[in-house]
């Protein structure tokens, strides 16, 4: 009889191994911010971030999935011009106008995965949908870094790294200043994530 | 060819005025000189490659209206004939209109913000609309407001950082300077009626309007421009020349249209 119940309660057991199996993790939003660069004139590349970045990803080490959601504020963009000083506005005002972001219409822009590549443990190449002015199109990111281990003060599970990619703004709708201001967009995402 | 027809120059005033003003000669023998507003305008928006409908955001819902009004213009003027009511009534429908249009922002805001915003915007709608369109048979008049309607709601939202919606004002201006030019040489040949009034009220505010909700275009340079249609009211020695009366028209236009642009001015060098 004793046998018999510690079998069934093996057998309940093995499920919720499975399950324990996929972790969650919530994006840290001091440590995790979406730098973007832009071409002008053909001279430089200017480079901006996002201050707000919500979301999180989970993972399966051991199936080799992931899944990824993001929300980024876009009205708090910032390319570092933010003093119009004797100027009409400085550059991150007009980068919340319509000529760009449009952040009255717009406060929020997504990415949400559709499917996770691992070389390893690690996942490598994410692949999903961007949503920005309403639209939503597919976006590749590369993970460039990726490390997982215990917060050195907290000793909270975390895992951090790099994620790069690059969209066109005009497939967006965004066409204000193409091609004197560039229209690819060059992706630099910097992130920390705590297990939930 | 190509570099001419991407530079925001010819996009927002050459190529509107040229389209306007061939629209204009064609029409006018029979009576549909007022489409050149119309027709100069979405020249532009079809330049600037902003024609589309998906997403239907609040910049697209604008130009759908704008091309409605030309559209209901006609109709008003071949099939009813404008009457006293029409102005009023056109000024109402489009005012609703110009709600639909603004929804998606003013559905964001706080419910009394929104409400507060969306009734304000219907209102001046309603006003710019009503008042134009009742210039329906004073051609001249009706030129000149809607040179200083597009051209005053373009230069406000340049500087009140929409480069987009001020491209579209300032081809408006261009599109209505277009028919403008002609009612100077034709005089009363030559007939605005509710297909010009209403184009250029309805494209003008709204235009205002968007750099107000999705730029930083403030309240009061709306309001000054809101006057376009009174401040051409003002009394015209009518036994002069037509080119005479639209320059001294255009006069009592532009005072409130600069007026907008100094206070959207003002506003953008404040703190």
């Amino acid at each position: 009889m004793k046998k018999a119940l510690l079998a069934g309660a093996l057998l309940a057991a093995c499920p919720l191994a499975a399950i324990a199996q996929v972790e969650t993790y919530k994006v840290d939003p001091i440590h995790s911010f979406p730098h973007f660069g832009i071409d002008h004139f053909g001279v430089s590349t200017i480079w901006g971030r996002f201050d707000k970045m919500t979301g999180g990803f989970t993972i399966d080490r051991a199936a080799k999935k992931g899944a990824v959601e993001l929300t980024i504020e876009t009205a708090s963009v910032t390319t570092g011009d933010t003093d119009k000083g004797t100027r009409a506005r400085s550059r991150d005002e007009h980068l919340r106008q319509a000529d760009f972001f449009n952040t009255a219409e717009f406060p929020r822009m997504t990415y949400k995965s559709t499917s996770v590549k691992f070389n390893g443990d690690a996942p490598s190449e994410i692949e999903g949908q961007l949503t920005l002015l309403g639209v939503t199109k597919p976006v590749t990111i590369k993970v460039d870094r990726w490390t997982c281990k215990d917060h050195p003060m907290s000793k909270k599970p975390m895992c951090g790294g790099n994620a790069s990619g690059s969209f066109k703004r005009t497939d967006f709708g965004m066409k204000f200043g193409v091609p004197a201001i560039g229209d690819e967009v060059k992706l630099m995402i910097n992130f920390e994530a705590y297990k939930e | 060819m190509q570099e001419l027809l991407t530079n925001p120059v010819i996009q927002s005033s050459a190529a509107p005025f040229l389209v306007g003003l061939v629209v204009a000669c064609i029409l006018f023998p029979i009576r549909l000189a007022g489409l050149a507003a119309g027709a100069g305008f979405l020249a532009a928006v079809w330049m600037i490659g902003a024609f589309g409908l998906t997403p239907l955001t609040a910049t697209r819902k604008l130009v759908v209206l704008a091309a409605a009004a030309p559209v209901l213009g006609v109709l008003a003027d071949l099939a009813f004939k404008p009457t006293r009511v029409t102005a009023p009534v056109l000024g109402v429908l489009f005012g609703a209109g110009a709600i639909w249009v603004f929804w998606s922002v003013l559905s964001q805001k706080p419910a009394a913000e929104g409400a507060l915003l969306g009734a304000g915007i219907a209102a001046l709608v309603l006003w710019t609309v009503a008042f134009t369109v009742s210039l329906h048979d004073r051609a001249v008049r009706a030129g000149a407001a809607g040179l200083f309607l597009g051209l005053g709601a373009g230069t406000g939202a340049v500087l009140g950082a929409s480069a987009l919606l001020g491209q579209y004002g300032l081809a408006l201006g261009a599109a209505c300077g277009a028919f403008l030019l002609l009612a100077m040489i034709l005089g009363k040949r030559i007939v605005a009626g509710a297909t010009f009034t209403l184009t250029a009220s309805v494209a003008a505010t709204l235009i205002a309007a968007g750099a107000l909700v999705l730029a930083k275009l403030p309240w009061i340079s709306l309001a000054a421009l809101a006057l376009v249609p009174l401040a051409v009211r003002l009394p015209l020695p009518e036994k002069l020349p037509a080119w005479i009366q639209a320059i001294i028209a255009s006069l009592y236009a532009l005072v409130p249209a600069a007026g907008a642009c100094a206070l959207a001015w003002q506003s953008s060098r404040a703190a």
